[in-house]
């Protein structure tokens, strides 16, 4: 006998119907630090960055395939596992780390929504502070699961750019050529927005995600299986996305310079929405930022308040939990007060995306370590060939990270 | 269906507990840390180093304060056992060996031991008393006798901040907020390789909502854990109270027996809600594994959507021919005072099963025992609905006829089950859910 109707599940899953844990973790990439950068990268540097996108997505895909594992075999979030299996020190350091990371996602976040507002004519001054505290109030005193839906909703628009960079008539043959076929280019600049593509494109937030919502809905070992698809085929999708933005935004305005204001990147969806391209660019930078920058906040405290083991869930006032619900005050705080300093907003989250694409190998450095630990995964634990991969991406992504410290603090004091 | 009342949580409970320990001044001055021996070097009698301390065993065999059976010590590249007997001395500044000699055969846990180190440092852990996961800062020893007893947790954000800090600070109990061991239920860490042998006999005196709550805070494996160490009565009503996507997710990673036998010790109309949640293959593996009768009529239920009047019946029935006599109706009624809260009235059925009447309690209690059923079928006549009504419908004929339940019947007018006018208020109220990460996305 089949069962006539199931009842809705009262969550955004079902509208997303095949949109599993794994489509909507690796397209978080995809917020307002990362369509700036893939903005920035198409209008600097035209179609040169297209052969780094191949690169991160192979790291994404090994990155985001290790977290969907760990949570599906333990059913614990990365922070509870990192806890539980390094020595105390390390995982605060993991701690510190990822937290710097999300400070400079929400900064970013609340930039984004400064510059989408800042296309209709607020000024950030005011749109960032009031959408800080109509982000907190939401989450801490009502349902913020309404409201979100509308932001995500509003986030795909960015589905508009592969269609924009067909209409915008790019090269393809250079198109194809660069992405197959590396060219560097000398110089800090594009070295600056390398690590930049990659931290905003492998986020530690992501894997964190990632493996949470994974435990948190019980998908064990036996649907690992189909888990895994979905990890695989989220990150290339996103990935896809964000190569498309990079070609959209070459053909519309590449080769002109920095990227230098919102308006100017909403320029690349002039052939799908002709004058109103900067209307639905607006919107979608809205939706997506606003989106982040309260689950990413949501996120870190929860992360931590697990790692520590204190009281986590927006239900408790704060004074009986007052790590997590006093760790997401003062990250939505703080990344918009950072967010209202004086300055270029674009730079900004380009910039912010950086320190992610510093901070992301430390993390990735666990993911790797605990993928490998038969105390943890007993024999899911990577095999040979997948570790080598595994090992060449997070060294890679280490390595830029290090030239990029090393060059700036050597600017800082003039070595360089 | 979300019935789940706020906890109160008094701060003033959790306080006293927490510093019961601390106020006695003999004990916090004999304290150990146990984050303080980590690392210590371990000394023989003549007072050389012979290696470090890696990890405190202790055996939990249903003490209240589990005892120190040893440590392990670390020697060059291995690890090895010293039993504590052969240990003279255990302290922050020194630990000593009465003997030079060290058994240099590789530490493995035995049944019944725990590695304090390994598995309960910065693992979780319930505080049964608090009602809240807890993750352990750090664990202390004190000595008993001869005997060096586990004693209490320390969930303290000062330890933690302690243990980041110089070894000097490593070893100096910060006793701020030490949970008494008596009041909490350990687990035994990942693969539970160590069966607990002894649930914390408090975890009994939790309210069910309590218990959902601790359920939904744990890790899988610590969930599991719990489930497999409470009476299934208990755990059942405690998962009544769980939220949907949790119970879900517990009762898709539980064994499938242990889960069908849950799912049938929950209330009908609970369980049918949770079968309701569950994908097809997971849902017909439980009813496999569940006693026929009860299956049939959980898959009925589970058949028709939450918001009809199957799906928010109770099929908790007390049925009765016309020829039964008061008495024998009442002793019944007697027999199943268990789900009195589900009880409204007596169904009176023909040879056919078809319903007759719906006899309130009060004409029964008014009644002569001697009397037949028979004398008490007339009207008001009862008032049934199709199985697959609408909650509109139920509500609108349960108003109209002022009556405190309906009896749900099928097209033959047999009973299939009762709602009771509060199911319907539980329906209509809208559901208040938690907002919890990464709930908001998922």
């Amino acid at each position: 006998m089949t069962v006539p109707d199931r009842r809705p599940r009262p969550r955004i899953v079902v509208w997303l119907g095949v949109l599993g844990p794994g489509l909507i973790a690796a397209n978080a990439g995809n917020d307002a630090g990362g369509i700036a950068t893939y903005a920035s990268a198409g209008a600097q540097f035209v179609y040169r960055t297209l052969f780094l996108m191949v690169l991160v997505t192979v790291g994404l895909v090994v990155v985001q395939e290790m977290s969907t594992r760990l949570g599906a075999y333990t059913g614990e979030g990365l922070m509870s596992l990192i806890r539980e299996q390094f020595p105390l020190r390390w995982a605060a350091f993991a701690i510190v780390a990822l937290v710097v990371a999300n400070v400079g996602l929400v900064v970013s976040e609340f930039a984004g929504i400064g510059a989408a507002l800042e296309l209709v004519g607020i000024t950030r001054y005011i749109a960032v502070p009031v959408a800080a505290l109509v982000i907190w109030a939401v989450v801490v005193f009502g349902s913020y699961r309404y409201v979100e839906r509308v932001f995500l909703l509003l986030s795909l628009v960015f589905v508009a750019y592969p269609v924009a960079a067909v209409l915008g008539h790019p090269d393809w043959g250079r198109a194809g050529a660069q992405t197959a076929w590396p060219h560097f280019v000398g110089g800090h600049a594009f070295l600056f927005l390398a690590v930049a593509l990659i931290g905003t494109t492998i986020t530690p937030y992501m894997q964190l995600y990632a493996a949470a919502a994974v435990a948190d809905r019980g998908i064990g070992p036996e649907e690992y299986p189909a888990e895994r698809v979905d990890a695989i085929a989220g990150a290339i999708f996103a990935n896809v996305v964000s190569w498309f933005i990079i070609v959209a935004t070459a053909a519309a305005i590449g080769g002109r310079g920095p990227l230098s204001s919102a308006k100017q990147a909403a320029e690349a969806l002039k052939p799908v929405a002709g004058a109103g391209a900067e209307a639905l660019f607006g919107l979608g930078l809205l939706g997506a930022s606003a989106l982040a920058a309260a689950v990413v906040p949501l996120a870190t405290a929860y992360a931590v308040a697990e790692a520590v083991g204190a009281e986590r869930s927006t239900s408790r006032r704060f004074s009986e939990a007052p790590l997590f619900v006093g760790l997401f005050t003062a990250l939505v705080f703080v990344g918009a007060l950072i967010a209202v300093v004086p300055g270029n907003l674009i730079t900004l989250l380009v910039n912010m995306q950086v320190i992610n694409g510093v901070v992301a190998p430390v993390i990735l450095v666990f993911i790797l370590l605990l993928a490998n630990r038969r105390a943890v995964l007993g024999d899911a634990t990577n095999g040979p060939r997948f570790n080598v991969v595994a090992t060449v991406s997070v060294v890679a992504v280490a390595v830029l990270a290090l030239i990029v410290v090393v060059q700036s603090v050597g600017g800082w004091v003039g070595v360089l | 269906m979300s019935r789940r009342v706020p906890l109160p949580r008094p701060a003033a409970l959790r306080q006293r507990r927490a510093t019961r320990l601390v106020t006695n001044r003999t004990v916090r001055g004999n304290l150990i840390s146990v984050a303080g021996l980590v690392g210590r070097p371990v000394t023989n009698q003549a007072g050389d180093v012979i290696g470090r301390l890696q990890d405190v065993v202790a055996r939990w065999e249903g003490e209240q304060y589990p005892p120190i059976t040893g440590v392990v010590v670390r020697v060059g590249r291995r690890s090895s056992f010293v039993r504590a007997d052969q240990v003279s001395r255990l302290g922050a500044n020194e630990i000593r060996l009465r003997s030079g000699r060290v058994d240099l055969v590789g530490y493995h846990r035995r049944a019944r031991e725990v590695a304090l180190v390994a598995d309960v440092m910065d693992h979780q852990l319930v505080d049964v008393d608090g009602l809240r996961v807890v993750r352990a800062a750090d664990l202390y020893l004190t000595r008993a006798g001869d005997r060096v007893l586990l004693v209490g947790v320390d969930v303290g954000f000062a330890s933690l901040l302690r243990r980041l800090g110089p070894a000097r600070f490593r070893t100096r109990p910060t006793p701020e907020q030490v949970i008494d061991w008596a009041t909490i239920q350990p687990f035994a860490g990942g693969g539970g390789a160590v069966p607990l042998r002894r649930p914390n006999q408090e975890l009994h005196r939790l309210r069910p909502a309590e218990l959902a709550d601790l359920l939904e805070h744990l890790g899988r494996n610590e969930r599991q854990e719990l489930i497999d160490n409470l009476e299934p009565e208990v755990a059942a009503d405690a998962l009544e109270e769980m939220q949907p996507e949790e119970l879900e997710a517990l009762l898709r990673e539980a064994r499938v027996d242990q889960a069908a036998e849950l799912v049938s010790r929950m209330e009908p109309d609970e369980a049918a809600d949770a079968l309701r949640d569950l994908d097809d293959d997971t849902r017909t593996a439980l009813l496999a594994h569940m006693e026929p009768e009860r299956a049939r009529t959980l898959e009925t239920m589970a058949r028709y959507p939450e918001r009809t009047a199957a799906g928010i019946m109770t099929t908790q029935l007390v049925c009765c021919r016309p020829d039964d006599t008061v008495e024998a109706v009442r002793h019944r009624l007697r027999e199943a005072a268990d789900h009195a809260a589900d009880i409204d009235n007596v169904c009176v059925l023909d040879g056919a099963g078809r319903l007759l009447d719906d006899v309130s309690l009060f004409e029964l209690v008014v009644a002569e025992p001697g009397d037949p059923m028979e004398t008490l079928v007339g009207p008001p006549w009862p008032v049934t609905v199709d199985p697959a009504a609408t909650l509109d419908e139920v509500t609108e004929r349960l108003v109209a006829n002022r009556r405190s339940s309906l009896v749900v019947a099928d097209g033959e007018g047999r009973p299939l089950g009762r709602i009771l006018a509060d199911d319907v208020v539980d329906a209509l109220l809208p559901d208040r859910g938690r907002l919890r990460f990464p709930r908001i996305l998922g």
